[in-house]
């Protein structure tokens, strides 16, 4: 077959049933069969990677469903079922279209690609599962990706997600980020391994995760690991902002490492400090602090340092995003403690959350004065804007770079830099579906950083 | 693999969950051909998925007069020419070119591989490598040996760290030779420290022929005699010797693909169960697979193996010449450009079933797959007119291009009456998952960092399956079978097609 008789169909029906769209679609896979009849050795079977349903609250984020879906369906054959729920529209209507292309491969095989619009109107939205069920590929997982924040606890969530494989949500997105995120580690408690999940989330904190597991890597480096006796994280956010990001890199160092949570407590300004008790009861202090950095999606981490010291050999591990941007200036004192020209803001907010130890009861009390004075729930507060921003480039671009700082012992502070990749959703979504969205780690990340959100 | 994750807890659940050591890898030959195509453009890609520990570097040496800036520079022209990944991100170049640096090396000078020793202690000083040292021969095999006696000379390969080296096919010419090889490799590096690349074996679609036999359970059981006919490996390029002609008409067919390619897939599809996916595990199986493998005695070369040589031609719709008249070629060259075998297997497993394996240039198009046909059902239930279009059976694993696996089996035609016609499953590996396949060196020289040999050739490999090749080489030097020639742009001479006809089968279309 020849490229160009590959067919590329369209079909569009308003007041149509689940039935219709079926048809439809059989119509447009008979079709591509038909002109795909293939040669003798090759008669080409349709393959299909997925299933993906895309739940969108409005033309928006349909758009931007459509968007990550059509980079996606460039290289990877698959059905994509876009569903936009239209309550208060009159009921009993169902608005669909669908389309199926030929997607181009290195072997000069088309294979198809098809994607089924439904705006729904009524009731019948509430009722997602009965809506996709008939449509679904067998035999391949079938994923569901909720583009606004997902009714954690609903009915209508738990209908919908009997009929998926993989819940793939956005955190940082979450209107509001402490009452989803528990809600999110309800769910993934009570569904235990039937159910997978997947964050874009976690999938930004894979580079710094990354880059961690890699300092530690070496043979004569894992001792180290036990020897951590500091964590300090910076995130992208005015005042608490949307610390997810930033609680579930602690979920996951935590829970990898074995720390128990012996005590949080949060301030103004974002700031948390944490005692973790680890091996041998060695605390471990963490702390975080949000930052204005306009050019990051909310709650994205912008520093990690970890520090601590082992056989008598201290170490820091520091990780900077967008090394190049100009720092706040800081205090005297801590230029004197840290001297990094002023390249390691998590390594400040560690010296600052040592020098205000002596205040910890204040700190402590901090948080229910927070909340009098705010009117928020303990542990709740939304972020100023909504979610997540385009990124403004202000100058030659240097925050897709990451900047590591290696110091150990009395050796060189060893630099290295890495450009971390463009994190759009459809690249995110590739990588977290690619591994099958059933992430341990992931999973237990996400049960110890809720249980440190829930502890503030 | 396994150990590591279990030693640093932060690796689990990571996309790769294999971490390199940082290390400095010394490229000998860093301003040749092999380095600047294929070498520093790996390392930069390997870099750019952020897979480089912090404190690795690159030590280009070679007999040219460099500063490191001149060699920073000849870096970033060969990987902006030759990256598979364009545009080049000019920050992950610049960053991986700061770590890049260059010592100029006579191979013939032990004091220019002391200066090598000083500038890698000072390098393991600043970048915290702990004395790990890849050393990447890509040079000519002849300066394998004086590489390894002046790096034991210089003492560069001891002390704290790994000290690995590694070395390019061919692995020898015959036994003899890469017996003397493997001795001299093998005085100065432990053999697991000894990397031997053969780039096939990095290829996903070969390591997935494990993964295809051992982690299903309906393939296994019928991966045998008792229902495998036989099975046919093809090699087929459609390019001619281009700028090789000097090394390849020393070299021939056999020795440049049957006795290292082919012989390794051969293996893969023929070898037992490992118990499990490492190194040793995997490579013993291997190798028992190849000593099984029965010797084409001397007079039954001219009847189970063919010879060729292409004349000019068509190939791809273009006019090309033949052999003989390729640069670099000797006039009257015998040197055969196609080879084709029948091989069997003497083990319980494959007793009878004969492994037909055919290499060569200049065929019509480029494709390298392994095609397991089953016997026949032992009863035509439909009777003889329904079956006339059905054929047997058959598994192919396509290694390249077109990555991927089908099954033919019969099918009902929809009509009225009952007539049968083999129809296709096809698995497609570029559009069946949802990440990208990783280039073959790029995988390998990161396994090479991690210290995982499992893809690469041990010494015992390379000895045996030049057992099997040295008295078919012999019999081809007495002219046994004749060299025949065939078109350009032809499956091989007509005596391949014969050798399958005499046991009553064809080759495979690929």
């Amino acid at each position: 077959m020849s490229l160009s008789t590959a067919p590329d169909l369209e079909w569009h029906g308003e007041s149509v049933t689940i039935a219709d769209v079926l048809n439809a679609l059989n119509r447009a896979r008979r079709s591509f069969a038909q002109v795909d009849a293939g040669d003798e050795e090759h008669p080409h079977s349709r393959n299909c990677v997925m299933t993906l349903v895309a739940v969108a609250p409005d033309a928006a984020e349909e758009k931007r469903a459509i968007k990550a879906i059509t980079d996606i369906s460039m290289h990877h054959p698959c059905l994509a079922i876009v569903v936009r729920d239209q309550p208060q529209v009159r009921a009993g209507r169902i608005e669909a279209t669908v389309t199926a292309h030929p997607i181009h491969g290195p072997s000069d095989q088309p294979a198809p690609c098809e994607v089924v619009t439904l705006h729904v109107h009524g009731a019948a939205g509430s009722h997602l599962a009965a809506l996709v069920d008939p449509l679904l590929v067998s035999g391949v997982p079938t994923y569901m990706w909720w583009l606004a924040t997902p009714p954690f606890g609903s009915g209508e969530l738990t209908d919908a997600l009997r009929v998926c494989d993989a819940l793939v949500v956005d955190s940082a997105r979450f209107e509001r980020p402490f009452h989803s995120f528990v809600g999110l580690a309800e769910l993934a408690e009570r569904s235990h391994k039937k159910l997978g999940l997947a964050d874009l989330q976690w999938e930004r904190l894979t580079p710094w995760r990354e880059t961690a597991a890699q300092f530690f890597a070496p043979e004569e480096r894992r001792g180290l690991v036990q020897g951590i006796s500091e964590v300090g994280i910076d995130y992208a956010g005015e005042g608490r902002g949307n610390r997810i990001g930033a609680a579930l890199m602690v979920g996951w160092l935590s829970s990898a490492l074995g720390w128990k949570l012996e005590h949080a407590a949060a301030g103004g300004g974002g700031v948390v400090a944490a005692i973790f008790k680890a091996e041998g009861w060695r605390p471990v202090q963490v702390a975080l602090r949000s930052m204005d950095r306009g050019q990051l999606a909310q709650g994205e981490i912008s520093s990690l340092r970890i520090a601590g010291s082992a056989a008598g050999k201290s170490f820091s591990l520091s990780i900077q995003r967008d090394p190049q941007r100009p720092r706040p200036p800081e205090s005297g004192e801590f230029q004197r403690l840290h001297p990094t020209g002023g390249e390691d803001d998590a390594a400040m907010e560690i010296a600052q959350r040592k020098a205000a130890r002596h205040r910890e009861v204040v700190v402590q009390n901090l948080e229910s004065l927070h909340h009098t004075s705010t009117g928020e729930a303990p542990g709740e507060s939304l972020p100023p804007q909504p979610k997540v921003v385009a990124r403004e480039r202000r100058r030659a671009d240097t925050s897709d770079v990451l900047l590591t700082m290696i110091d150990i012992g009395d050796g060189e502070v060893l630099r290295h830099v890495q450009r971390v990749p463009p994190l759009d959703e459809s690249t995110m979504l590739l990588n977290l579906l690619s591994i099958g969205a059933r992430d341990a780690v992931y999973n237990r990340s996400l049960t110890a950083a809720a249980e440190l959100m829930r502890a503030l | 693999m396994s150990t590591i994750t279990q030693q640093n807890p932060l690796v689990e659940g990571l996309h790769d969950y294999r971490v390199a050591d940082p290390s400095i890898m010394v490229i000998f030959g860093a301003t040749g051909d092999l380095s600047s195509k294929k070498l520093l453009p790996a390392i930069y890609n390997l870099a750019k998925q952020r897979v480089l520990p912090p404190g690795f570097a690159v030590v280009g040496a070679a007999i040219d007069d460099l500063s490191d800036d001149a060699f920073r520079k000849h870096a970033s022209e060969v990987i902006s020419e030759h990256s598979r990944t364009q545009p080049i991100d000019q920050t992950v170049l610049q960053a991986f070119l700061q770590e890049a640096f260059y010592v100029k090396v006579d191979f013939g000078k032990v004091e220019d591989f002391r200066a090598l020793q000083r500038k890698l202690d000072e390098l393991d000083h600043s970048r915290h490598t702990g004395g790990n040292r890849i050393y990447y021969c890509a040079t000519p095999p002849p300066t394998y040996e004086t590489i390894t006696e002046q790096l034991k000379a210089a003492a560069l390969a001891t002390g704290g760290g790994f000290h690995r080296i590694v070395v390019e096919k061919p692995f020898g010419s015959d036994l003899k030779s890469a017996r003397e090889l493997n001795k001299i490799l093998q005085r100065v590096f432990h053999e697991d420290s000894v990397f031997r690349i053969d780039h096939y074996l990095g290829k996903e679609t070969v390591q997935n022929i494990l993964a295809f036999r051992f982690a299903n359970s309906i393939f296994e059981p019928v991966w045998n005699s008792n229902l495998i006919d036989s099975v046919q490996i093809t090699a087929a390029e459609e390019i001619g010797v281009e700028l090789r002609g000097g090394y390849y008409d020393k070299a021939g067919a056999l020795r440049d693909i049957v006795q290292n390619h082919a012989l390794q897939l051969l293996a893969l599809v023929a070898m037992e169960p490992p118990v499990a996916f490492d190194a040793n595990a995997v490579r013993d199986e291997k190798v028992k697979v190849l000593r099984a493998i029965r010797l084409i005695e001397d007079a039954e070369v001219a009847h189970a193996t063919v010879r060729g040589q292409y004349s000019k031609g068509w190939v791809l719709g273009e006019r090309v010449v033949g052999y003989r008249e390729e640069k670099n070629v000797a006039q009257g060259s015998l040197t055969e450009t196609f080879a084709a075998l029948r091989l069997f297997v003497d083990s319980w497993r494959w007793a009878g079933v004969p492994f037909y394996i055919r290499a060569g240039k200049r065929m019509p198009k480029r494709a390298t797959e392994l095609r397991i046909q089953f016997k026949k059902p032992p009863h035509l239930t439909f009777g003889r007119e329904a079956a006339e279009e059905l054929d047997p059976n058959a598994i192919t694993l396509r290694i390249q291009p077109e990555e991927g696996i089908s099954l033919k089996f019969g099918a009902k035609v929809p009509s009225a009456g009952v007539r049968l016609r083999s129809v296709t499953m096809d698995f497609e590996y570029a559009t069946s998952f949802l990440v990208e396949t990783p280039e073959a060196y790029e995988r390998l020289l990161l396994d090479c960092m991690i210290g995982d040999p499992t893809l690469f050739t041990r010494a015992d490999e390379v000895e045996t399956a030049w057992k099997l090749i040295d008295p078919i080489e012999a019999a081809w030097r007495d002219d046994r079978p004749q060299l025949q020639m065939y078109e350009s742009g032809t499956w091989g001479p007509p005596a391949a097609a014969r050798l399958l006809q005499a046991d009553g089968r064809e080759w495979h279309r690929p």
